[in-house]
């Protein structure tokens, strides 16, 4: 598969303010890749890079082959694109505003655009001031999704959408995704990442910390383990093994954190009665959180 | 008894200085009064400006009793439709007098624009922004919010009049060239407190009816009211009808207070001081028990489909823009129809009068003063220009807001190079601008025939307007794409100030000529005549065109900025 997307050492400084460094990433064509990080960690500079709205102090960003400062416009003509906070014509009404900038592109399958709008439940007649927020993001979502182009780059495109419409919005990445397109997604809504995302990277302070497979960014994190025993908690015992942490005891009941290969906890638990034992990967949520020192406590695991 | 003196402990450890609370972070009024410190420094530079040249040029051209009286005596036989827009001709033989007749417009409708603009957002504004319910919930009762806010605005304009007073003072002492040119203290505070009801009343209508029809609604409201009573009041001897309504404007109550012309009537004061509470009280009050952020709907009428502009950047950026230029042409156009209006009396002044024929042509050689046109040239085109740079401002400061607002990063992830965008949305700020200057060549027209003038030569010529308004707006637009948007509007509005504070100064003050040739507008000769000259409409068009270009090459250069 092609790189749709190449970043080498992309990096932007707003003077004295960071804002990417050494960002390097591959977005293979027809993936799905979500890109996660906290407000402020340099997720919108990445793209705005890309799209060539702001230009790199060092490094290079393709997309579709193209340095992204050379043919903007190459680029532009294949993407469609959502940014993380806009605002549009407050003057028009929504749906002369899907027109405007369906005819800034030559057009666009009249069809699928109406049939977006329904999708959407939009009203087209009312004045893009008199929207709410999300009725506002469902707007922007048509624009960037009406040409059906061949990547979407969309900046937290859930924001302030109701659950139903981030279900039509993920459902609708999904069949992009189905028909051969690319989707590069910044989203605060990990679960959907987890369930939509083939790959996922996390920035963090403007550098690149984790680019996995969501499978594989669980698999190099740690699992949560829950040991029930008949008798007494052997608590230093399990305290002592290899890649246990933020081990807590509660009447019958163990908790743990385990960094690393299982096996060591199991063998020690062979060896005692147990009632029950509960070992669960961690969600994507809480491998992002662990990327940030806010693990969720021990004693929040659940069967 | 610890739980409960340790958050009594905390909270007054916490507590702001006292310093922040006045100006600072630390209250409502101390970050309001923080926030307008670059109005206050504008408005109070400005006025201060104004008056101190406008004394030191007066001094200049009219420092002898035989020029004085020259003037005194024009003033007096002047037709009643352009002493409507003078002050009241009283005192003239003396320098406060005569400034206070000189530049009424100045000080009482410029000045004012300040406190409506303030007063219809300080609350309003931060209500549409959402900030004022974070305000509003963090335990500071809405009345306090209000008054506060209000406070601030009020010690604002009560610290600039105070300078004011000790300007006009000074201007009094430093310029006086002829006995009784000196400024009393009392004068100078009479004038000041005059000015202060003159800014506060349109501002404090624009706060009333803010809560109620939203921030955009009330200043046009407030401008409204300020521009009709001014009108109503100057042009009360012109225009029976509005001799019928002058007892409602609120130029007219204070008639007889004209301090600087030694005439005091601080008892006129009382109704318009009283006005301004009352329309404070109301705004405080419609704040508090109104609904936040919860206006009346103002309906406004729908652009016909051809005209909203959907196919492409230039027809978007007119269609935009197309509101803004029709008021202000349609402004623009009911003074022009007023001033065609009291030509032909002008003209038979000047058959009686050879000596003023023969001053004003020694300004305006080539003036007709016997068409319509040549009246428009004198009296309507330095005005009109002024104006139409505030027009360009609006009209660029729109176009800016693509960027600013993150509208242009949508637009821009479209096929479209950034150039290409940024030529396309110009030239419809361009098409805008002259569509403004159309709407004044119609009213140019009808006032040139309707007084059986020649009505083709200063109906082309009053597109003079759309070159200047074009020439600013590429400036505008060369310097948002070298630097940013936001700077668009500014960067027009200091140009057409300092051009006109050029015109209007550079002579009476005697500043070098290669300066009074930096104004722009110097250089297009009469148009309204069919005089035009070559070096203003050259530098007109190279300005409209290199502005794009310089703008669309610098924005290709640079970041797009939100």
């Amino acid at each position: 598969m092609a790189a749709v997307i190449q970043t080498e050492k992309l990096t932007k400084s707003y003077g004295v303010h960071r804002g990417i460094v050494d960002v390097d990433l591959e977005v293979q064509e027809g993936e799905i890749f979500g890109f996660l990080g906290p407000n402020g960690a340099g997720k919108t500079t990445t793209i705005r890079t890309l799209l060539d709205l702001i230009r790199p102090t060092s490094g290079v960003g393709r997309v579709f082959g193209i340095v992204s400062s050379d043919d903007p416009v190459a680029i532009h003509r294949r993407i469609g694109y959502i940014p993380g906070e806009f605002t549009l014509y407050d003057r028009l009404t929504g749906g002369q505003t899907i027109e405007y900038f369906a005819n800034l592109r030559r057009g666009v399958d009249k069809a699928y655009q109406r049939a977006l709008i329904e999708r959407f439940d939009i009203d087209p007649k009312r004045r893009f001031k008199e929207l709410s927020k999300g009725n506002k993001q469902k707007i922007g979502l048509v624009i960037a999704l009406q040409h059906q182009p061949e990547l979407l780059i969309l900046d937290e495109p859930t924001s302030g959408l109701d659950p139903l419409v981030q279900q039509s919005f993920f459902e609708l990445v999904r069949e992009a995704k189905a028909e051969g397109r690319t989707t590069f997604l910044s989203s605060h809504i990990l679960s959907e990442v987890e369930k939509t995302c083939d790959r996922v990277a996390i920035i963090r302070e403007g550098r690149l910390v984790k680019l996995d497979s969501v499978e594989g960014l669980r698999d190099l994190a740690h699992h949560q383990v829950e040991l029930r025993f008949t008798g007494p908690v052997p608590t230093a015992e399990f305290e002592a093994l290899p890649g246990v942490s933020e081990v807590v005891a509660m009447d019958h009941v163990l908790r743990m954190r385990v960094n690393g290969p299982i096996t060591p906890v199991v063998r020690a638990a062979a060896r005692y009665e147990l009632l029950d034992f509960v070992s669960r990967e961690p969600t994507l949520e809480e491998t992002f959180l662990a990327q940030y020192g806010h693990s969720p406590d021990a004693s929040e695991v659940t069967a | 008894m610890t739980a409960g003196t340790e958050p009594a402990r905390l909270a007054v450890a916490g507590r702001p200085s006292l310093w922040s609370r006045i100006y600072g972070l630390g209250s409502v009024y101390g970050k309001t009064i923080r926030d307008s410190r670059r109005a206050f420094a504008l408005a109070t530079g400005l006025i201060v400006l104004l008056f101190v040249t406008g004394g030191a040029a007066i001094a200049g051209a009219f420092g002898t009793v035989a020029t004085r009286a020259q003037a005194a005596s024009l003033a007096e036989i002047l037709p009643p439709i352009f002493q409507g827009l003078l002050g009241r001709p009283v005192g003239l033989s003396t320098l406060g007098g005569f400034i206070e007749w000189r530049y009424v417009v100045l000080f009482f409708i410029l000045i004012p624009i300040w406190s409506i603009l303030a007063l219809s957002s300080t609350i309003a504004g931060e209500a549409a922004r959402g900030s004022l319910e974070l305000i509003a919930t963090s335990g500071v009762a809405r009345r306090r919010i209000a008054l506060e806010k209000l406070a601030a605005h009020l010690t604002a304009v009560g610290l600039a009049m105070v300078i004011f007073a000790i300007a006009i003072w000074v201007t009094g002492q430093a310029f006086a060239t002829l006995p009784g040119d000196e400024i009393a203290p009392e004068a100078a505070v009479g004038y000041a407190a005059l000015t202060a009801i003159m800014i506060l009343l349109p501002g404090a209508i624009a706060f009333a009816a803010a809560p109620f029809v939203g921030r955009g609604a009330a200043a046009g409201l407030a401008a409204l009211v300020m521009l009709a009573s001014y009108f109503v009041n100057g042009f009360r001897d012109s225009i029976p009808v509005f001799d019928a309504l002058a007892p409602l404007s609120y130029f007219s109550w204070t008639f007889d207070h004209v301090p600087l012309a030694g005439l005091y009537d601080w008892g006129s004061l009382v109704l318009p001081t009283a006005l301004v509470v009352a329309f404070l009280v109301v705004g405080v009050l419609g704040f508090e028990r109104r609904d936040m952020a919860s206006t009346i709907h103002v309906p406004s009428p729908h652009l016909p489909r051809f005209l909203v502009g959907l196919r492409d950047p230039l027809g978007r950026s007119f269609g935009e823009r197309i509101p803004a230029a029709l008021a202000w042409g349609l402004g623009l156009s009911l003074y022009v129809l007023l001033l065609a209006s009291g030509a032909s009396a002008m003209s038979e002044l000047f058959e009686r009068l050879p000596t003023i024929e023969a001053m004003l042509r020694a300004v305006y050689p080539n003036a007709d003063l016997e068409s319509v046109g040549g009246m428009l040239q004198i009296v309507f085109v330095e005005f009109g220009l002024v104006v139409f740079g505030f027009t360009a401002a609006t009209i660029v400061g729109g176009w800016a807001s693509d960027e600013s607002s993150g509208r242009l990063e949508v637009i821009l992830s479209n096929p479209m190079t950034r150039m290409a965008w940024l030529i396309r949305s110009g030239l419809g700020v361009y098409l805008a601008i002259l569509l403004s200057a159309a709407v004044v060549a119609v009213a140019t027209a009808i006032g040139t025939a309707s007084q059986g003038s020649d009505v083709a030569t200063p109906t082309l010529g009053s597109f003079v307007l759309a070159l200047y308004g074009i020439a600013l707006a590429g400036i505008g637009i060369a310097a948002a794409g070298l630097v940013r948007a936001s700077i668009a509007a500014p960067v027009v509005i200091v140009v057409t100030v300092g051009t006109f504070l050029i015109t209007l100064f550079a002579v009476p003050l005697k500043l070098p000529e290669w300066f009074a040739d930096l104004a722009l507008t110097s250089h297009y000769g009469s148009p309204l005549l069919g005089d035009w000259d070559l070096v203003g409409v050259v530098a007109s068009i190279v300005l409209g065109v290199g502005g794009l270009l310089v703008g669309a090459w610098g924005l290709s250069r640079r970041d797009v900025r939100v």
